[in-house]
């Protein structure tokens, strides 16, 4: 028998497989499968969402055939299964639970488009169809090669070369970038984002991002929503391949589910990130169990992650997460001490136009929602909102240094006692500015310590 | 029986899975290439390649019960046929260029969703063996709420 574990890319998702079954009348019955997974060297298990025919079939037959496709040569393999059990909890029903429900928040069906159980199979048989192979044996067809497929390099080498960029980080501020920069350099990530707990409960905020053409600084997703939402909320990586065949999927449901009445709003949240991502790994950072933020990876190619990655990104992500806490501590307990330049990136703003220099910028805070405007666009809320505020009233009363333990110990910024955040979202104002609004700027002048520049004259508006 | 309507949604080039079982309730599939409703919309004709028809045709001769599951890959819509085997016979010349030109829809349709032609380029779709079902019941099989339901 071929052995099982040689057909792992074909779990990922990215073709279609489809399963026969047969009822105890003798009724054959074929079905496309939303989601199957690799459970061990003889078993697999296939999602169950609905209780369609497949699942009453398997209830009184348990007899299946599996045809599942190679998705690098599309060559079909025919998998003889026998059902054995439905699992409703455990390791295997909740990594299936997340992947769905990540897909399910992306199409406004959480609730809807859920897992009901892990049905796991014994593999009886596995068989190669010999006529059912999609690449030409001819020479000279070119079969494009899968991205990253051999290679994600998660070896000791390449972390270890990760975990030398991370050390030599002076700051948080350089820690985040030289993270990012360094998986797309080591290990090939052109896209990646990281997102950090927010002040407002049960949010993330992105604080870094990179292969991006608009960076998102500031953007926010809910625990529960998407894939970075649901890695916040379990605590646990979640990787989807074949992305946008999956969405589809997700999408005819939707669309089934509006017709008869169960979902009638657009719950659709926006992808963060790239449009059409076909793939995303999101992996939490945990320090003893307390979630830091998210790093979300995401390509418009198909990755290939194979099982024994999800352990290295657990521990990478470990590593990331106390990397950042680090730094944000350090720079805590450093206040004051000036710090090396920064050095540059080029993902930063180009300086203002003379001509924003000329004209006033209309900066109007709304007391209540705690959000700033920029010439009536949307800037920045919550802590991030009121410091900016707080420090261009003292500006315009002639202060143009702070320092960070001021802030800290101003009670109108009602800072929580443990665990403010302070730098970080004193970074993430700071990118977001530059971002937004280039003629406000944040310059660091020493650990705790920093200068307001204004490349304009402001107007400040205070509103109810 | 076959609805105009659904008659062109099947004959527009789709994934089409045909399922069989042994005496043993054993079921096994196999993939067809194009399918054409019959005038009397009571009959189709299903388009495999030669080795996936034998398979079937191991089964159909003493287990003549059949289903046909036709999806869409770009918007998932799919239905399913079930039905009786009536006969198999090879397909004839002039049938080549509709089995060709609703693979190189299906092709079209997957390249939509990623999948490189490059790698379908290889099916093998001619000379092709053709099984005469006789259509039965015609289920909703589109993914989510209402699937499984019969369709009028």
């Amino acid at each position: 028998m071929i052995p099982l574990e040689s057909l792992t890319s074909c779990f990922q998702g990215i073709i279609p497989a489809w399963i026969c079954t047969c009822s105890k009348e003798g009724i054959p019955n074929a079905a496309i499968i939303s989601c199957i997974d690799y459970v061990d060297t003889r078993h697999v298990a296939l999602s169950f969402q609905f209780f369609n025919k497949t699942k009453r079939n398997i209830l009184e037959n348990p007899k299946a055939m599996l045809r599942l496709i190679h998705p690098d040569t599309m060559q079909a393999y025919r998998l003889l299964l026998r059902f054995v059990r439905t699992e409703t909890d455990g390791a295997l029903f909740e990594s299936m639970f997340r992947r769905i429900e990540a897909i399910a928040s992306y199409s406004g069906l959480k609730g809807i488009f859920k897992l009901l159980g892990a049905d796991v199979y014994e593999v009886l048989s596995v068989e190669l169809i010999a006529y059912d192979a999609g690449v030409p044996a001819s020479a000279g067809v070119s079969v494009p090669p899968a991205p990253l497929d051999a290679a994600v390099p998660f070896t000791m080498k390449a972390l270890q070369e990760l975990s030398a960029c991370i050390h030599q980080a002076p700051t948080l501020d350089c820690l985040l970038d030289s993270i990012l920069e360094s998986l797309e350099r080591i290990f090939g990530f052109r896209y990646s984002m990281i997102l950090l707990a927010s002040d407002r409960p049960d949010r993330l905020e992105l604080i870094a991002s990179r292969g991006y053409q608009q960076g998102g600084i500031g953007s926010e997703v809910g625990f529960g929503e998407g894939i970075i939402g649901m890695v916040a909320e379990t605590h646990k990586p979640i990787r989807i391949s074949g992305m946008l065949r999956q969405m589809l999927y997700a999408y005819a449901v939707a669309q089934r589910a509006k017709e008869s009445g169960l979902c009638p709003e657009d719950r659709r949240i926006p992808l963060p990130g790239l449009a059409h991502p076909e793939s995303q790994l999101g992996i939490p950072l945990l320090v003893r169990d307390e979630l830091i933020g998210v790093l979300c990876i995401e390509g418009d190619a198909t990755y290939r992650f194979h099982e024994e990655d999800r352990t290295y990104l657990e521990v990478l992500g470990g590593y990331l997460a106390i990397a950042i806490q680090n730094a944000l501590l350090r720079e805590r307990a450093e206040e004051d001490e000036p710090i090396p330049p920064r050095p540059h990136s080029g993902r930063r703003t180009k300086p203002k136009t003379a001509k924003t220099e000329q004209s006033p910028l209309d900066i109007e805070f709304f007391v209540s929602d705690e959000c700033i405007l920029a010439r009536g666009e949307y800037l920045v809320r919550g802590l991030p909102a009121k410091i900016l505020w707080k420090i261009l009233r003292e500006q315009a009363e002639g202060t143009c240094e702070f320092t960070n333990r001021r802030l800290r110990l101003d009670k109108g910024l009602e800072l929580p006692v443990l665990k403010d955040n302070l730098e970080s979202r004193l970074i993430l104002l700071r990118r977001r500015l530059e971002e937004r609004c280039p003629d406000i700027r944040i310059v660091q002048s020493g650990r705790g310590r920093f200068r307001l520049e204004l490349g304009c004259e402001v107007n400040l508006i205070e509103r109810p | 029986m076959i609805p105009d309507e659904l008659s062109v949604f099947l004959e527009s080039g789709l994934s089409i899975v045909v399922a069989t079982r042994d005496g043993e309730l054993q079921p096994n599939g196999a993939v067809a290439w194009a399918l054409s409703v019959h005038d009397d919309r009571a009959h189709v004709s299903v388009f495999l390649h030669p080795d996936a028809a034998k398979e079937m045709l191991e089964n159909l001769g003493s287990y003549p019960q059949i289903a046909l599951d036709l999806d869409l890959p770009t918007s998932h819509r799919a239905c399913q046929l079930k039905g009786l085997f009536v006969s198999a016979r090879k397909a004839r010349a002039p049938e080549r260029a509709e089995v060709e030109r609703q693979l190189e829809a299906f092709s079209a349709d997957l390249a939509a969703i990623g999948i490189p032609r490059a790698l379908t380029a290889g099916w093998s779709s001619w000379p092709c063996t053709v099984l005469k079902v006789r259509v039965t019941d015609l289920f909703e099989q589109t993914p989510g709420p209402g699937a499984g339901d019969r369709l009028p």
